[in-house]
């Protein structure tokens, strides 16, 4: 809660914090994760549910996380357990808001690193170090090595310097932007790297739609085909209406929706309670999402796989594997083989490194804002504690390397599970405990564009439902699978359970540090009830 | 590439495309101080 008489932050421009939500929103998922399931999921049929859980789960969460946002701001609070505060004072409801807190922090612990590859793959393809030929063994050998996939502890050793000072890179420009605040830092930031990115995306863009047919002695490895292969029904393999009736694709499409426009992470929630009482939501929240579709859809889509696939051919596409295959391992091949590829590769890792940056910087807002009105840190203190902890679970992260075990426990636990909790959690906190007509009304209060009145019912019931849904069959789907069961690993393999120990640590900590806020928001209350006259 | 593939695609990126531009032009069209009633500078709470 803000002291009294202290000056409160704030964003310089509508235009500001919609950068710096496209931002936080835009990463890596649009460009290597969304065309790689679209490929995968019969092309066309994917975008059916797709856009189905854009209107019915993206956006209206979208807007709802905008709006209890700013609810939370105007009454004085900054934090997810604030906000959650002031939409209910009911004993264990701020709790719900130390989520807010967790999913962010706990992903950038791992984001981070993540970040440093795409800086180091920029500066490798700019300076021809990633020229390795056009065997893909030795981008699969190169990546290993940079990220430590062989052993645990690799990269503290005598060959992990140039990881480390990536990693380290990264970390500083992150905590030069937060120590920079909010307005100096985050939104000054965003509004140059956001056209920035766009910018390298079109370059990008325009020379994959240009590649025309590369190699002569495959002349069914063309550009057409290659967005074909991205977009078509596949109406040959699998009728149209049988690839919809697949109950994976609506679940998978549905977290796609989710991951990337980043409702639940805690970042769209905490950069709105900065909002004046009369700045519109509805427009912001409107055109962040579609800032991050736009990226998505129309860069993402017609970027990726084309390029894959006029070089590699049909049968390697369908083994481009996930998302860091994609990017690290395919990518910096295919730019070898590509006319100009040295820039356009440099460009590419750029824009993934802006993406990162954007989104990343946004992880860590949710931190300081607790630290700060919670415990009524400075900034200086709070950024100084919040970088000691995270560089802790980094570091972590970093050392326990092998085959990215720690990353992808951290991914599964907190960059998936705990972020269905979350927007369920606020998608009730909307519709049931602040009630929709209030959060209707709040959300049209200095509204720009009126919302379909529709929402309201949207909100309170459909999207709850959905969610519940889409947890549900993916639980289901997890314990399921016998390949990369994290539920089993946990008993199996000691870096999952030392990961998942870890993160208990910083959510009870989180807690801890609620807690203490709490007591403290309600002796200043108390205070200043027995001041009143 | 199938008419299918063409007709989604199309529609996809247009979709999104027009959607951010629109957005984008309300924004810059309605960019004038908002009648706020309160700064946003000093918190009373």
């Amino acid at each position: 809660m803000h002291t009294p008489g202290k000056k409160r932050e704030a964003w310089a421009t509508q235009l500001g914090v919609i950068l710096a939500v496209m931002g936080s929103a835009v990463g890596l998922g649009n460009f290597l994760r969304f065309p790689g399931l679209a490929a995968k999921y019969e092309g066309g049929a994917f975008m059916i549910p797709y856009f189905t859980a854009l209107l019915f789960l993206g956006l209206p969460l979208c807007w709802a996380e905008w709006a209890l946002g700013r609810y939370g701001g105007n009454r004085g609070h900054n934090s997810g357990p604030g906000i959650f505060r002031a939409v209910s004072s009911k004993r264990f409801v701020p709790y719900g808001g130390v989520l807010v807190l967790i999913v962010p922090i706990v992903i950038y612990m791992y984001y981070v690193f993540i970040e440093a590859w795409c800086l180091a793959y920029a500066w490798y393809m700019l300076t021809g170090q990633l020229a390795l030929g056009k065997n893909s063994a030795e981008y699969v050998k190169f990546f290993d090595n940079f990220v430590g996939g062989s052993r645990d502890g690799v990269l503290f050793g005598a060959g992990g310097g140039p990881t480390l000072s990536f990693v380290a890179l990264c970390f500083l420009l992150n905590f030069t932007l937060i120590y920079r605040g909010l307005s100096k830092g985050i939104e000054w930031f965003c509004r140059w790297a956001m056209p920035a990115l766009i910018l390298c995306a079109i370059v990008v863009v325009i020379r994959v739609l240009t590649l025309g047919t590369p190699n002569p002695a495959e002349p069914e490895w063309n550009v057409l085909n290659g967005l074909g292969f991205m977009w078509n029904p596949h109406t040959d393999k699998i009728p149209f209406g049988e690839a919809l009736q697949n109950p994976q694709m609506w679940m998978e499409a549905a977290g796609q929706i989710f991951f990337s426009i980043s409702v639940g992470f805690g970042t769209i929630i905490t950069y709105s309670s900065y909002l004046r009482r009369r700045d519109d939501v509805a427009l912001s929240a409107l055109t962040g999402a579609a800032g991050n579709e736009f990226c998505e859809v129309a860069l993402g889509g017609l970027m990726t796989i084309p390029a894959a696939f006029v070089f590699l051919g049909p049968v390697a596409c369908e083994h481009c594997g996930s998302s860091f295959d994609l990017g690290f391992k395919t990518l910096p091949m295919i730019f070898q083989y590509m006319p100009l590829g040295q820039i356009v590769g440099t460009l590419f890792f750029i824009l993934l490194f802006l993406a990162a940056v954007t989104s990343s910087v946004a992880m860590l807002q949710p931190g300081v804002a607790l630290m700060e009105e919670g415990l009524g840190m400075r900034r200086k203190t709070s950024v100084l504690w919040l970088g000691l902890l995270t560089m802790l679970g980094t570091g972590f992260i970093v050392f326990f390397s092998k085959n990215l075990v720690a990353l992808n426990t951290f991914d599964f636990w907190v960059g998936t599970l705990a972020i269905y909790l979350l927007a369920t959690a606020e998608a009730i906190l909307f519709g049931w405990v602040l009630g929709i007509k209030q959060g209707m009304a709040e959300i049209d209060a200095g509204a720009k564009i009126r919302v379909p009145r529709i929402l309201g019912f949207i909100l309170k019931y459909v999207t709850p439902v959905y969610l519940l849904g889409v947890i549900a069959l993916w639980i289901r789907q997890q314990i399921m699978v016998s390949k990369d069961n994290q539920f089993r690993a946990i008993a199996d393999d000691p870096v999952v359970r030392w990961s998942v120990v870890f993160i208990v640590a910083v959510s009870l900590l989180l807690g801890v540090l609620t807690f203490f806020s709490l007591r403290r928001w309600r002796k200043a209350e108390r205070a200043r009830q027995e001041a009143t006259p | 590439m199938t008419l299918g593939g063409w007709i989604i695609m199309t529609l996809s990126v247009s979709f999104v495309t027009l959607l951010l531009a629109w957005s984008l032009y309300r924004v810059l069209r309605d960019s004038g101080p908002a009648p706020n009633d309160d700064d946003g500078e000093e918190d009373g709470e």
